[in-house]
């Protein structure tokens, strides 16, 4: 049986597989004019205060570059490529404003490639410095994941620079990935960074996003299928401190049956003008059915003069579905978990630290390289000792 | 396999839409369609209105030509505001006693079921709005004897024009929306209450609304205020003949309430399928005060709908319970938003959609916490079922939270009808769709339950009719 080109257009309608338009999820675009510089009144802009990115959205083209200092397993290469490469590659094409100007202006892509069918054996350590935040930096990222094969690469922000990356994580079949994007900067770095990953056909990811520094930090995590069977967990955590601006903002866009996603993202706010947002968009097409999905935020606000805004979006096409949920919440320290610590003899401060410590607790297990692990664990306490023990002590 | 229809004869014609005939159209057939300052101005000295009106009518006017439409939320673009009749009189003045109205609107109004609830005393006042203006209204004796005011907005601001200045524009400014600012500048009918401190008014006031004429835009503006310490219950219902192009219905409503009062407010809106229902509502609560909506989406076209509540006082409560079903071509984009501005205030939000047949709902949600509302508490629910394949469900839930010490939390879920619950069902020898006409029951039951009798019962036939065919 042959199928007519005018059949197959009708069976794509009918399933939508082509972008669903909402208002949440401008289409993608290479060309720039599909993304004017925002207003402000946006819905994708609306939370984002458009002065402290300091004129990031100008799109001033500009040689500065981030350092780079690689420790890659056996296997693994990092090249050098042009931006119709990347194309060829099949990345993701930017959807908004920052990472349509960072393919435009980087003036090539960084390609990470994991082969197929490869077991590193350690993880992708890439670490990334700016000198100064006069520092204007563009960046252009793929990371390729070939078919079965199973990696984990840590990218870690230090430093500070005004930073705009857009980075395509592919995932082959099969394949198992583990992304970690660590935001350690200085005070004063902006950073607008938009991580697409396509999970192939029966292919594990999962990316965590761990925001501390900087003074404003806005990411983007997309999830899209490549077949169905994938599974993305997307993992999050944060601290906000006074006068910073931490932006998370995800969408998992159900475009392939029987895919698994689910969001979990926790965060701490403390110092007058924190202020943290968390958007999280789940799109579920027609043709997505049986798929699973359960995005969730968790705010612990330690201080007056904080704000968190939390926004679990769902969009759902279709009713055969397995499960599908989001809750957000925002709360500040359980005074019966106070109380039960304290009962036993904990003071105060210590009892304290330690709720915040089983907040974080769970999510920091989950990130699945050690190294990494006790650097967050150090880092919350680090945090926390800067105001709230402080406080009170 | 038998129908519904015929198992329970007392649903009988229930499966149509069946407030969709028209009556002659003698007064809608001469309105001026379009909209321009000389529409505004000639609104306004029909009703002999005061000069600060109509300074307020077209500064309405110029913010509407101004706003934006907005860019999220349903399509809009069906909308034209050009082919709109924005003001039609009815005939007749407005009569006292039922036996006055005319022929036609009485029949209307006979086939809604109104004068049944009169007689009966269910409620305690009762307006009805046909095109523009309040064409009937009566309220009981020993309420008027207690103070309690309840007219129709333009003999209000005839005959109470202090009150009326105090608080008109003061909840939703003019300028709050594009489709306020429209009603704001051709607004016209709408019910006015005011219950003085103390007044318990026991059983609900009501009030309908009707359009009659094609491509009609009503435009009521209803402006409650309850004294301290006083309650009262207002119920309204919505129709719409059927025809084949659009109206527009763009109300606003404006309720205060004063210390430690409570008002209830529910909507059932039954629109036909071609009307745009596009409504501005909302609710300050002072101290200690209760404000609760009760909001019932089934008809209509396109829907948008967030019933507000500003908890301005300390221990104010919010509640909003809200219900929305989707068939073909629909979409119910409804939801809530609770402000908390003051301490220990606390709200909740319960939403139920259901969507079937391709219709779209949305639930779409603010909760804003203050900085300086400590202590206060926020729940929100919200529950979608999916009956099947081609329908849409969305949950765009939004919440900013700017003090250290609240409980906020949200949760929603989307499921479909589950194979094992109507398995079950039809184990026990129910039909397919009873079954799932039951199950649908069971999963808005928790609203339904907070209704009038009489308008539960019409939900749970809505259901029924809703249900049928939709298996297979």
């Amino acid at each position: 049986m042959t199928v007519t080109d005018a059949a197959r257009e009708s069976v794509a309608s009918a399933l939508e597989a082509d972008q669903v338009v909402s208002h949440l999820n401008p289409p993608a675009s290479y060309d720039l004019a599909d993304h004017p510089v925002p207003t402000g009144r946006e819905e994708i802009w609306r939370f984002t205060p458009l002065k402290r990115l300091r004129g990031v959205l100008e799109g001033t083209p500009s040689d500065d570059r981030l350092t780079w200092d690689t420790t890659l397993p056996d296997g693994v290469t990092v090249s050098t490529i042009s931006t119709a490469e990347a194309r060829a590659l099949g990345e993701l094409a930017p959807n908004d404003r920052p990472s349509a100007l960072a393919v435009e202006l980087a003036g090539g892509a960084t390609l990470v490639d994991v082969p197929a069918e490869l077991e590193t054996d350690g993880p992708v350590l890439i670490d990334l410095h700016g000198e100064s935040a006069d520092q204007l930096v563009w960046g252009h990222l793929v990371i390729r994941v070939g078919a079965y094969a199973k990696a984990t690469v840590v990218l870690t922000h230090t430093g500070s620079a005004r930073y705009s990356a857009t980075t395509s994580v592919l995932v082959g079949e099969g394949a198992q990935v583990n992304v970690l994007t660590l935001q350690d900067w200085d005070d004063d770095a902006v950073h607008l960074g938009r991580d697409a990953i396509r999970v192939g056909r029966d292919a594990t990811v999962r990316h965590t996003a761990v925001s501390f520094g900087g003074d404003l930090v806005r990411l983007h995590a997309n999830v899209e299928y490549d077949g169905p069977g994938g599974d993305a967990e997307l993992l999050g955590l944060y601290f906000a401190d006074a006068g910073q601006h931490l932006e998370h903002r995800l969408f998992a866009d159900h475009n392939a049956p029987k895919t698994k996603s689910n969001v979990v993202y926790k965060g701490a706010l403390q110092g007058e003008g924190a202020h943290a947002v968390w958007i999280g968009n789940v799109l579920i097409r027609k043709v997505a059915e049986g798929i699973e999905t359960y995005e969730e935020n968790r705010n612990l606000v330690l201080t007056d003069g904080c704000q968190a805004d939390s926004v679990p979006n769902l969009e759902i096409e279709t009713g055969e579905i397995e499960g599908a949920g989001h809750a957000s919440a925002v709360g500040r320290f359980d005074d019966e978990q106070l109380f039960y610590l304290r009962s036993r003899g904990v003071s105060e401060p210590e009892a304290r630290r330690l709720v915040v410590h089983g907040f974080f607790n769970d999510l920091v297990r989950k990130v699945g390289v050690p190294s990494v692990e006790e650097k967050l664990l150090a880092t919350v306490e680090e945090e926390l000792s800067k105001n709230v023990l402080q406080e009170l002590s | 396999m038998t129908t519904i229809d015929e198992r329970n004869p007392e649903l009988e014609g229930i499966g149509r839409y069946d407030f969709g005939w028209a009556d002659s159209d003698v007064a809608g057939a001469t309105a001026k369609r379009g909209l321009s300052e000389e529409v505004v101005r000639d609104i306004s000295s029909k009703k002999s209105e005061p000069q600060w009106m109509l300074d307020l009518r077209l500064k309405g006017l110029k913010l509407f030509g101004r706003k934006p439409m907005p860019s999220w939320g349903s399509d809009l673009s069906g909308i034209d505001f050009d082919n709109i009749k924005y003001f039609v009189r009815s005939s007749e003045k407005q009569a006292a006693t039922w036996d006055d109205l005319p022929e036609d609107i009485k029949n209307t109004y006979d086939k809604l079921g109104i004068p049944e609830a009169e007689k009966q005393r269910l409620v305690s006042g009762v307006a009805a709005q046909y095109e523009s203006e309040v064409v009937y209204h009566s309220i009981r004796e020993d309420l008027e004897e207690q103070g309690v005011l309840f007219l129709d907005t333009d003999t209000a601001l005839k005959e109470h024009p202090e009150l009326f200045q105090e608080y008109f524009g003061t909840v939703i400014p003019v300028g709050d929306n594009k489709f306020a600012a429209l009603n704001t500048s051709v607004w016209s009918g709408g019910s006015f209450i005011y219950v003085p401190k103390g007044v318990h008014v026991d059983i609900p006031l009501q009030a309908y609304f009707r359009i009659n004429t094609e491509n009609m835009g009503q435009f009521e503006r209803t402006l409650i205020i309850v004294d301290e310490d006083a309650y009262v219950h207002y119920v309204e219902g919505c129709t719409a003949p059927i025809y084949s192009s659009d109206s527009l219905h763009s109300a606003v409503v404006e309720i205060i309430v004063k210390k430690g009062g409570r008002c209830r407010y529910t909507t059932i809106q039954n629109w036909s399928n071609n009307v745009y229902n596009l409504v501005t509502k909302r609710a300050t609560c002072e101290a200690g005060a209760t404000m609760e909506w009760v909001d019932g989406n089934i008809g209509s076209k396109v829907t948008m709908k967030y019933p507000a509540i500003y908890l301005m006082g300390e221990h104010a409560k919010g509640e909003t319970l809200s219900i929305a079903f989707a068939g073909e071509g629909q979409h119910q984009d409804a939801g809530a938003k609770m402000v908390h501005a003051a301490p220990h205030t606390s709200s909740s939000i319960l939403s139920k959609s259901v969507a079937r047949g391709g219709g779209r709902t949305s639930y779409r949600g603010l909760i804003q916490v203050n900085e300086g509302a400590h202590g206060s508490k926020s729940n929100v629910l919200c529950d979608a079922l999916l009956v099947d394949q081609v329908s849409r469900s969305d949950t765009y839930p939004y919440v900013d939270i700017r003090e250290d010490d609240v409980s906020m939390g949200h949760e929603a879920s989307v499921s479909k009808v589950s194979d094992d619950q109507l398995f079950y069902l039809m184990s026990r020898g129910m039909e397919q769709d009873e079954a799932m006409a039951m199950i649908v029951r069971g999963f808005v039951e928790p609203i339904a339950k907070e209704l009038p009798m009489e308008y539960a019962l019409e939900l749970n036939r809505l259901i029924e009719l809703q249900m049928e065919g939709a298996v297979g």
